[in-house]
């Protein structure tokens, strides 16, 4: 054995030793390493197995129905069926579309945007491509669904509304939850109240998820269930509407454009709140939400327009109660004399005119309000002053949100009177127009409706309450004496009973007996103090007047206010009054008293210029 | 039979039941779920492979060494073939198809690589430069036609098992330092030469997180698996990594995530002890064995075994990269189970052989 052999094993056995040594020194590292993670970090991920493991399904509520004063339905859940389709378990999705499209009677259009749908969704959840559908759509599916794997039919609800477009603005509609409703918390699968009662009670409505603990496997399938929180129904709402009335109102209205509110005197409650056009809130299909949307856009009469409170139009005539009301609390001379209308009124080189061109005679503040003279009010708001009437009119709750909760609100508009620097000045014009409700003021029917409720139940101003069954919430009580009230409330009276009223032919016969005031507002470039054009030639429709009314009924015990108006319909008597007329037979009818019955003998009396404003 | 039975050495069968115990209870739990067939294939191939270990025991050390060229020369003209008829599985091409069966030469050349190092290195010297030059050229030549299948997992473990045979001939450690630092050299030179895959499997390794969903989703799950086990493991049949199918590839290269999920620290912690014992039963063996070229043999089977067991573990603990290199003796798959059955049938052989001898003194003769 020579040294070099020695030298050689020996430092062969070193190198086997080393090799070893790193073998172990491998295997330890990988070892720490295992140690590490299932030791010290073994908690997160312990955590992190879990939630890939357990899938927490939402159960969606259902939403609360709405229902009005009478329990009739509003907004309910109606069943309907879905048709789904899971890419993945079809194998040939354009055979199976055309099957579809064929038992479905889809157009061509909606199959090629249903395709695009599915190439652009998961593959393994379904795809919705309809919903909505009754029976009678789906049962030709239904019956062949064995043939169509991967296509199934769903039993779920929609919300379903039965008086379509005539509760449209109040009751709004649901639609599935946006980018922000879902930063705030709610799934995407949700649907959420948008506009009126379904938007304004929307945490009432909506009740609460329930969940569904899942175990689901690496491609999202369910392989068990096991802990289930039932969703909490969202609470039924009973509205204070009488969706009677608001039919009523709806087919008084007809194809016009205009807008009814209907209050309790006594407690505010919201009886009726109409607005027309209406949308047909059960026409939101999935999917096709953008263009129907697009269509009531563009559309020249703004059906999405909530006209009992989005629409400020100027009061006209109607303003003049307010304005008496002014003058009988402020003790205006005027108001306890009369004044002599010649069918206008001098202004330096202007002429005020009167509607009545022949002129009204002697005129006290009765006979003005029952015959809506023009000039004896532009001498009442001329003594009273714009400051006196922009007051008055602040008092009595306009230029200000009446605080209904289905906003957004229209604040109307009363001219403000300041003083001091850089304050506006007022002409005599000015405020002798603003005193028969023309010139910069507005109001909105709700308003208007709020002020004749005022006037009903003596002086108190309240607040518009949409849920029945709630106590009155008065905004405040305004200081005016009895005996004032009491004028401007028999010459409403009037305005209906006498054969000279404005009102008289149109509501002049009812069970209920009521009194109003009927508006006529101009609606373009025919100032007051223009001559009217001598052949009195038919207006285009859109240059015609808004016409109003506004009042209460029964007159002896006021239980109702109502305002109406109907734009471009002419003068508020004829126009108006009728759909009026109609609000307080249902009223009546809803009381039990039959308008046949008490039907008043004063028959058919057209009188001379009682259509007239 | 008899004859040479009290010879074999039982440490060494002894580990290898452990463990086949070991990897045919890790494989029923991960493939359960899909029916047992899947094991019960496994069980027969650990037989065949086990038939396959005994046969090999029986072939003289003489006879593997006159093999070794042959051996070597035939798995470098399969490798030459695969770009003319190989199959393309996977976006690679690694495959024969020899009729009965789908051959992976690159398979073949790991081992009839370490057969020509051992035989190589018998009788002579690792500081011989020619000699030395001429080892680096067989390595090489065939790393370079794997490279290019592209595989890079075995071309690594090729050239790391040659690199581990080189050392243990006595490679001065000059002449390695020179190695070391050429390999770190040529590192750049060979991101810029990988495939876009390789490159992404790389990354993802460095910053698994980057892309959850993609490259680096297996490690993720793998990491989760294994660390929510934790020290006590989730129980038998009852890991959610693996039940639920969030683990990948988990009857093949990612079932140490199963074994660790379900028996947590302590049977993860027991495989690496049996391997552990099997490496140094296999070095032990080496450095008995009667000749050099039995003890190169065995270095060679330890160095491949322990490359196999560390690249995969690491893999599917997140400290390595993603290359398909399954877990010996564990994974799913007959191939690498009877080859590494049969090469540990020469482990045992060279045992046989060195009964009762004294370990190798004289280099120079090969069949000393």
């Amino acid at each position: 054995m020579t040294v070099s052999t020695l030298e050689e094993r020996g430092r062969f056995e070193r190198r086997l030793l080393l090799l070893q040594w790193f073998a172990g020194l491998l295997l330890l590292l990988l070892f720490v390493r295992l140690a590490d993670l299932q030791w010290l970090q073994h908690e997160g991920f312990l955590l992190q197995a879990e939630r890939n493991r357990i899938n927490v399904v939402p159960i969606l509520p259902t939403r609360g129905e709405i229902v009005d004063r009478n329990g009739k339905g509003l907004a309910l859940n109606a069943v309907s069926y879905n048709l789904t389709l899971i890419p993945e378990r079809v194998e040939n999705i354009s055979a199976v579309l055309a099957n579809l499209q064929k038992l479905m009677h889809w157009t061509d259009e909606r199959t090629q945007s249903l395709r695009k749908r599915i190439t652009r969704s998961r593959d393994d959840r379904p795809v919705l491509l309809a919903d909505k559908l009754q029976w009678d759509d789906v049962a030709q599916v239904a019956a062949r669904l064995h043939h169509l794997p991967g296509v199934d039919v769903q039993a779920g609800t929609h919300r379903y509304y039965p008086y379509g477009p005539d509760t449209s603005h109040l009751i709004g509609y649901v639609s599935l939850a946006r980018g922000e409703d879902v930063q705030a918390g709610i799934l995407s699968t949700e649907k959420v109240g948008r506009r009126g009662v379904e938007r304004a009670y929307e945490s009432l409505l909506h009740g609460s998820l329930g969940s569904q603990y899942e175990e689901v496997d690496a491609h999202g399938r369910r392989i068990s269930a096991f802990r289930r929180v039932p969703p909490e129904k969202g609470q039924r709402l009973s509205l204070s509407l009488d969706v009677d009335v608001q039919k009523a109102a709806s087919d008084a209205l007809g194809d016009r454009t205009g807008a009814v509110a209907v209050l309790d005197v006594h407690t505010g409650e919201v009886l009726a709140l109409l607005s027309k056009p209406g949308f047909e809130p059960n026409r939101f299909i999935t999917g096709l939400e953008t263009e129907q949307w697009q269509e009531w856009v563009n559309d020249p009469q703004h059906p999405l327009i909530n006209r009992t409170i989005q629409a400020a139009y100027p009061p006209a005539s109607t303003f003049k109660i307010l304005v008496s009301l002014a003058a009988l609390q402020a003790g205006s001379p005027l108001s306890h004399q009369s004044t002599q209308c010649d069918g206008f009124i001098e202004l330096g080189e202007r002429k005020l005119r009167c509607w009545k061109r022949r002129g009204h005679d002697q005129v006290d503040l009765h006979k003005a309000i029952v015959e809506s003279c023009d000039v004896y009010f532009y001498e009442l708001g001329d003594q009273l002053g714009m400051a006196a009437i922009s007051e008055a009119a602040q008092t009595w709750g306009f230029g200000e949100a009446t605080g209904i909760p289905i906003g957004p609100e229209s604040a109307g508009l009363i001219p403000r009177v300041t003083t001091g620097k850089g304050a506006r000045r007022w002409y005599q014009g000015e405020t002798m127009i603003t005193a028969i409700g023309q010139g910069e003021v507005t109001v909105t029917p709700l308003q208007l409706a709020r002020f004749a409720a005022a006037i009903a139940n003596g002086g108190t101003l309240l607040r518009p309450e949409l849920l029945a069954g709630q106590p009155a919430d008065i905004e405040r009580q305004i200081e005016v004496k009895p005996e004032q009230l009491q004028a401007v409330r028999s010459a409403m009276r009037d305005v209906v009973a006498s054969v000279h009223g404005t009102a008289h032919s149109s509501m002049g016969r009812l069970a209920w007996t009521s009194a109003g005031k009927t508006g006529t507002a101009q609606v373009v470039g025919e100032a007051q103090d223009d001559e009217k054009p001598e052949n009195d030639k038919p207006l285009k429709k859109i240059h015609q007047d808004h016409a109003w009314f506004m009042g209460y009924a029964p007159y002896e015990n006021p239980r109702i206010a109502f305002a109406v108006i109907v734009e471009n319909g002419g003068h508020g008597g004829s126009a108006a009054g009728p759909v009026a007329a109609a609000v307080v037979r249902a009223m009546a009818k809803a009381e039990g008293v039959d308008s046949e019955q008490v039907m008043q003998p004063d028959a058919v009396v057209l009188t001379d210029g009682a259509e007239g404003d | 039979m008899t004859r040479w039975m009290p010879r074999l050495d039982w440490m060494l069968l002894l580990i290898m039941l452990c463990l086949a115990v070991f990897g045919l209870v890790t494989l029923y739990a991960a493939v359960h779920q899909g029916g047992i067939v899947l094991w019960q294939r496994q069980v027969i191939y650990w037989l065949v492979g086990l038939s396959m270990f005994f046969i090999v025991c029986l072939i003289p050390i003489r006879l593997l060494a006159l093999m070794t060229w042959p051996a070597y020369l035939g798995a470098l003209l399969a490798l030459l073939l695969v770009p003319v008829l190989g199959e393309v599985q996977m976006g690679a091409r690694r495959w024969l198809d020899l009729g009965v069966i789908n051959v992976q030469p690159s398979e073949l050349m790991k081992w009839a690589l370490m057969l020509l190092m051992a035989h190589w290195f018998a009788s002579r010297h690792a500081s011989s430069l020619r000699d030395l030059s001429l080892a680096l050229l067989f390595a090489v030549l065939p790393a370079g036609l794997i490279v290019i299948q592209p595989d890079l997992g075995t071309t690594l473990l090729l050239l790391l098992s040659a690199t581990v045979m080189v050392f243990a001939a006595g490679l001065p450690w000059r002449w390695a330092a020179y190695g070391a630092a050429a390999s770190l050299i040529s590192l750049p030179v060979l991101w810029l030469n990988m495939h876009t895959y390789q490159k992404q499997r790389v990354l993802s390794f460095l910053d698994p997180e980057a892309d959850p969903l993609g490259a680096g989703y297996h490690v993720i799950q793998s990491s989760i698996a294994i660390g929510s086990g934790g020290v006590f493991g989730k129980g038998y049949l009852h890991g959610t990594q693996a039940r639920l199918h969030f683990l990948p590839e988990q009857h093949t290269d990612f079932i140490f995530a199963v074994l660790a999920e379900e028996g947590g620290l302590i049977a993860s912690g027991l495989l690496l002890l049996l391997y552990g014992l099997l490496i140094s039963r296999i070095v032990s063996i080496a450095s008995r064995a009667a000749t050099r070229f039995g003890a190169m043999l065995c270095i060679g089977v330890a160095a491949i075994f322990s490359l196999y067991v560390c690249i995969n573990i690491g893999m599917v603990s997140g400290v390595m990269p993603v290359v398909g290199v399954p877990l010996p003796f564990v994974s799913y798959g007959g191939s690498a189970l009877i080859t590494m059955l049969a090469a540990l049938g020469m482990v045992m052989r060279v045992h046989i052989e060195s009964r009762d001898k004294l370990p190798w003194q004289r280099p120079g003769s090969p069949f000393a």
